[in-house]
């Protein structure tokens, strides 16, 4: 049987710890929102970071359909995120943030290599075309020069074989 | 024609055939400022992806499904934030005057990305869960969009003139500006509709 001070005791404990536990509580959950605010702004920025890479490898010239359609998923991942945020769910909204950060990085990185390869082929082709052009050109102006002497040579030809004609005068 | 005559006709199509054989190269140098207008579309679509049959009249606990797209026509790969939100006849919309988005907060919201000239679109189920309605006015306490449920408590009054209690579900488009390195209200925007019924 349990005596009255035990009762008193376990009432003034069960009391105390509902107005303490808050104090432990409540910080866990701030610092939850905190972690879960931090990963998601991370994310946003990996994302961010992971777009620029993939328009500079599309202005290279890269075929960046593989790459978008990655980001997407990591897009997905991220309005999740935000969503579960807004929603108070903390743990979620960090799990889909470091989900998105994940692919976004691996995006970037791939990004790049395929800038550099997209931009040597460019200057590959860019060389390739101007000679095409520089060689065309100078054809050009050979055949031109080459042509037009032929042309003058056998137009004099025939003017000097043309027999001058005699009119008799009417006056 | 004479042999001056000659000369002009032969240099002249020397030239227009240099141009031709140095074309591939002018057109990777010289860049010509286009006239091509950059903008995205947004549109909303009914179930049967066809601008019909959109959900209007709505009840508690019935799911309703919709069609959200975007096109991409901004000359490059663009980043985009749709927005979901709710609100009654009285909420504010978007401003597009003043290029300004509805202060209401978003519910639910997709990110896109989007290749130039390429077209993105998703599904969107929707059912409202809670709802109560008096004699004059309705009040929707939670909805859910594609499963996830939201807290939104709006309220409708009773509008005489179109018989309902009226709400809307609209679509805010952002596009995410490099300089600013954020996301900007891209000034479109689409909503339905919806009466909640019995």
């Amino acid at each position: 049987m349990i005596s009255m001070s035990m009762l008193k005791l376990l009432i003034v404990s069960l009391v105390l710890s509902t107005f303490i536990s808050p104090i432990f509580v409540l910080p866990a959950h701030a610092s939850g929102q905190e972690m879960a605010s931090s990963v998601i702004n991370q994310a946003e920025d990996v994302v961010a970071s992971a777009y620029e890479a993939v328009l500079e490898a599309e202005r290279a010239g890269a075929n960046v359909s593989g790459l978008l359609a990655r980001l997407n998923q990591a897009g997905e991942f991220l309005a999740g995120a935000w969503v579960a945020f807004r929603l108070g769910d903390f743990e979620e909204a960090a799990r889909s943030a470091s989900l998105c950060s994940e692919i976004s990085e691996s995006v970037k990185n791939e990004a790049g290599e395929m800038r550099v390869e997209a931009y040597g082929l460019r200057v590959k082709g860019f060389w390739l075309t101007m000679t095409g052009s520089l060689v065309g050109v100078v054809a050009v102006v050979f055949g031109s020069f080459v042509g037009w002497r032929v042309f003058k040579r056998r137009y004099y030809m025939r003017v000097s074989r043309m027999k001058p004609e005699v009119s008799s005068g009417e006056s | 024609m004479n042999l001056e005559e000659c000369r002009t006709v032969f240099a002249t199509g020397s030239l227009i055939l240099m141009l031709i054989v140095a074309a591939p190269t002018l057109s990777l140098i010289v860049r010509f400022p286009g006239g091509i207008e950059r903008f995205s579309e947004l549109w909303v679509l009914g179930p049967d992806l066809m601008a019909q049959e959109y959900p209007f009249n709505i009840q508690v606990n019935s799911t309703y499904n919709i069609f959200v797209g975007m096109g991409n026509h901004m000359g490059a790969s663009s980043y985009y934030l749709l927005d979901v939100k709710f609100r009654n006849q009285t909420q504010p919309l978007p401003d597009t005057l003043n290029s300004k988005p509805s202060p209401l907060p978003p519910l639910y919201e997709y990110k896109a990305f989007v290749k130039d000239g390429e077209t993105w679109e998703k599904t969107l189920k929707f059912s409202v869960l809670e709802a109560l309605l008096c004699d004059d006015s309705a009040f929707v306490s939670r909805i859910s969009i594609n499963d996830v449920v939201f807290s939104v408590n709006v309220s409708a009054k009773w509008d005489s003139e179109h018989k309902g209690f009226y709400y809307q579900l609209f679509f805010e488009l952002w596009l995410y500006n490099l300089t600013a390195r954020s996301f900007q209200f891209h000034n479109r925007f689409v909503w339905i509709w919806l009466n909640m019924t019995v």
